[in-house]
């Protein structure tokens, strides 16, 4: 049998493609958001779904997070599964009671009885020049609360099979997808998948350097991984895929494998993501590294609006190249 | 019970030590303070005494292996006792300064312990100490290629290897006559290339008259005569003098500790001396308050010990201050290499005749060169200058010596 070629989507089509094809399989998944229904979002992502799957379930709301963030709490314990798109990263900010203190512990508080299986879809990453209140990578905040489950996929194939993961799950999941990645294109096979969460994926193998990449980071990993290849530098790029649940055993082995470790999350590095995968490899594969476990993060500053000093807030190839290149006292 | 017998740790940045001979054979009596063993350390070949009585048991190391300190290596049984199962596995270096040599070593440990609040250890990624440790390699030997000179697990690897391939150099050398070697000597090699490209030497030279002196070492020669004890030597007087200047100069007598400067509490007095190999280093503890007749018998003592292979490790441990005389070999002056962590070393050279001005009138007196050399991380050309003229004035009005 000749073997098809794999079609190629992009990351917004893999993810509308996730969102229609869950909503075909459940009636009980809905959309609410901010301009999702005609406007199919600023990016883009779900031109179509309301023509498919009308205005009852892809619902334009009010310029209200809180409000519609804790109308999609209530949903989901009374029996939807709704996916809540807030447009930008950045306001989380007037969600947070809704998740942290709502969504978050119903299950817990309530022994058991009630559950809140809703997916919250926004977005994280800088270079767009959006200026400081929209270029923020906050995932680290929801990362920190017991209770919310967080995926960020860094490519078309994971961004499908880990939105239909979250929407199947009865936790609630904060789904942040990399602006900046929209257009990205990559495999997606036409059969159904899922991946489960907790599952880092070795987006490349190497011998020298692990570099743990989230997100938007991974394609900046993988970038730096070919330049260092060339001056013969092995770097293997582990993306974890979920920073909660995180699988700590395949970053600990990769560490182990290669003695070095470089953590880059565009998150800020202050008290970050980066500093949680950092003390997890450390302590996990002490006794077989080579040199301090490095993070690499936005910078402590809020993004700025002007392009030269936006590009520089945030890493790239080349700083990532340039740290893992002198960590390997290759120069 | 059974009393473990530990590789004892005699310096401070002693890794590990490699056990040349067992003087007792398992199963054998021992008894407390009797030589157990003979092992290669930093600095010298020693004898380690018993740390008490029974029956040599349980014996895991074999001759010629590299120990880290602290890991036990036998026991000491009573008869039909059985040694634990498991030997102890190795304490950290850092923690067997303490347990380790007081075990093994005794009382004289303690003045190793006291002065072994820091060690210099070298920077080295987690990964490479594990790796030297399993391949028991000394750190202190490895050179450091990754950032900031940190030492890495590769360096590590190589070092294994160069000193792998060195043995088989070695032993085909010898066959063309070029020989490796013996311990003492391959180990005054390592040591004085170490400091000399580590620590930052300067050097100051005083001459002193001697007069005074060989009239003090000629009184104290006849008062032994009369109580049948052996006479003392300059380089006994010397000790002592010495001694007492540098517990007036605290900072002479400091080390420095890796970033820091450790004062030493006490004057203990490191006395170079050649053996038919090398030279080697022998300790007149607290020779500050020792008389001029202890301190000659002490040295004689160890003297012998050194020459016949003997020396153990008290002998040769907590030294903050290095004397080497060379006046019997005629040398008129000479620049000495600094013992880390000591902060200094005295060269002597011989006491000759020569002539002076005193007072505007040349005149012929026996004058003696002494050679300071410091390390600047611990002391200045001002402070040493101090120390070294109050030593000259010493050595010009030595007539109050006990």
């Amino acid at each position: 049998m000749p073997e098809m070629a794999v079609r190629e989507l992009t990351f917004a089509h893999a993810v509308r493609e996730a969102l229609a094809e869950e909503m075909r399989r459940d009636s009980r998944v809905c959309i609410f958001g901010e301009d999702v229904a005609e406007a199919g979002t600023p990016f883009k992502v779900l031109s179509g779904l309301v023509e498919e799957f009308g205005r009852e379930r892809v619902l334009d709301t009010p310029i209200s997070e809180a409000g519609f963030t804790g109308m999609g709490v209530g949903a989901a314990m009374t029996g939807l599964r709704p996916v809540v798109d807030i447009m930008f990263g950045d306001f989380l900010t007037l969600t947070m009671d809704q998740l942290v203190n709502q969504a978050a512990k119903v299950h817990y508080m309530s022994g058991g009885t009630w559950k809140v299986p809703m997916v919250l879809r926004t977005t994280l990453g800088a270079t767009r020049r959006s200026a400081a209140q929209h270029s923020q990578s906050l995932h680290a905040w929801l990362s920190h609360v017991p209770g919310l489950k967080v995926a960020m996929p860094s490519t078309p194939y994971d961004a499908k099979g880990l939105l239909k993961t979250a929407i199947r799950d009865d936790n609630p999941v904060v789904f942040f997808e990399d602006k900046m990645m929209y257009k990205l294109k990559g495999p997606v096979p036409e059969q159904e998948y899922t991946i489960p969460f907790g599952v880092a994926d070795m987006k490349r193998e190497g011998e020298d350097i692990t570099i743990v990449a989230t997100s938007s980071m991974v394609q900046v990993a993988l970038g730096a991984a070919e330049c260092l290849e060339k001056i013969g530098v092995s770097a293997e790029v582990i993306d974890p895929r979920t920073t909660w649940p995180l699988d700590e055993k395949t970053l600990v082995e990769s560490a182990k494998k290669t003695s070095r470790a470089i953590v880059v999350d565009e998150g800020y590095g202050r008290y970050g993501v980066t500093g949680e995968i950092a003390s997890v490899i450390a302590e996990g594969a002490f006794y077989s590294l080579d040199a301090p476990v490095k993070r690499m993060g936005a910078m402590h500053v809020p993004i700025p609006f002007s392009p030269p000093l936006e590009d520089v807030t945030v890493p790239t190839e080349q700083t990532v190249f340039e740290a893992a290149r002198a960590m390997c006292g290759k120069g | 019970m059974a009393i473990s017998v530990v590789m004892p740790a005699l310096e401070m940045a002693q890794e590990t030590g490699k056990l040349l001979a067992w003087r007792k054979k398992e199963g054998e009596s021992v008894r407390k303070g009797e030589p157990l063993l003979e092992i290669e350390t930093d600095k010298a070949v020693v004898e380690v005494e018993a740390p008490g009585d029974g029956l040599l048991a349980g014996v895991s190391a074999e001759v010629g292996a590299v120990i880290p300190v602290g890991e036990t290596i036998a026991w000491l049984v009573a008869p039909g006792e059985k040694p634990p199962a498991k030997a102890r596995t190795a304490v950290s270096a850092r923690r067997a300064m303490g347990g380790a040599a007081q075990t093994a070593v005794g009382a004289q440990a303690t003045v190793a312990a006291k002065t072994a609040v820091a060690r210099i250890a070298p920077q080295i990624s987690p990964k490479a100490r594990r790796r030297a440790k399993e391949l028991r390699i000394d750190i202190a030997l490895v050179p450091g290629t990754g950032p900031d000179g940190v030492i890495t697990a590769e360096d590590v690897q190589k070092f294994a290897d160069a000193k792998a391939g060195a043995g088989a150099v070695a032993a085909q050398a010898t066959a063309s006559g070029v020989e490796p070697p013996s311990p003492v000597a391959r180990l005054m090699a390592e040591r004085t290339t170490q400091s000399w490209t580590n620590v930052p030497h300067f050097f100051l030279v005083r001459e002193a008259d001697a007069g005074e002196l060989i009239a003090a070492q000629r009184r104290l020669g006849e008062e032994a005569k009369k109580s049948q004890k052996s006479a003392p030597t300059i380089t006994d007087l010397l000790i002592a003098l010495l001694a007492r200047a540098l517990a007036r100069h605290p900072r002479m007598n400091a080390s420095w500790a890796g970033e820091s400067i450790r004062s030493n509490t006490e004057v203990n007095i490191s006395v170079a001396i050649a053996v038919k190999d090398g030279v080697v280093s022998a300790v007149i503890p607290k020779a500050d308050t020792l008389k001029i007749a202890e301190i000659s018998a002490l040295r004689r003592e160890l003297t012998e010990r050194a020459r016949a292979g003997r020396l153990r490790p008290a002998d040769i441990t907590g030294g903050t201050f290095t004397l080497s005389n060379l006046g019997m070999y005629q040398v008129d002056a000479f620049s000495a290499i600094i013992t880390p962590p000591q902060a200094a070393v005295l060269a002597v050279g011989a006491i000759s005749e020569r002539v002076v001005a005193v007072e505007g009138r040349p005149v012929v007196r026996p004058m003696m060169t002494m050679t300071l050399s410091s390390d600047h991380r611990v002391v200045d050309g001002a402070r040493a200058a101090e120390f070294l003229n109050d030593l000259a004035e010493a050595v010009r009005e030595p007539m109050k010596l006990p």
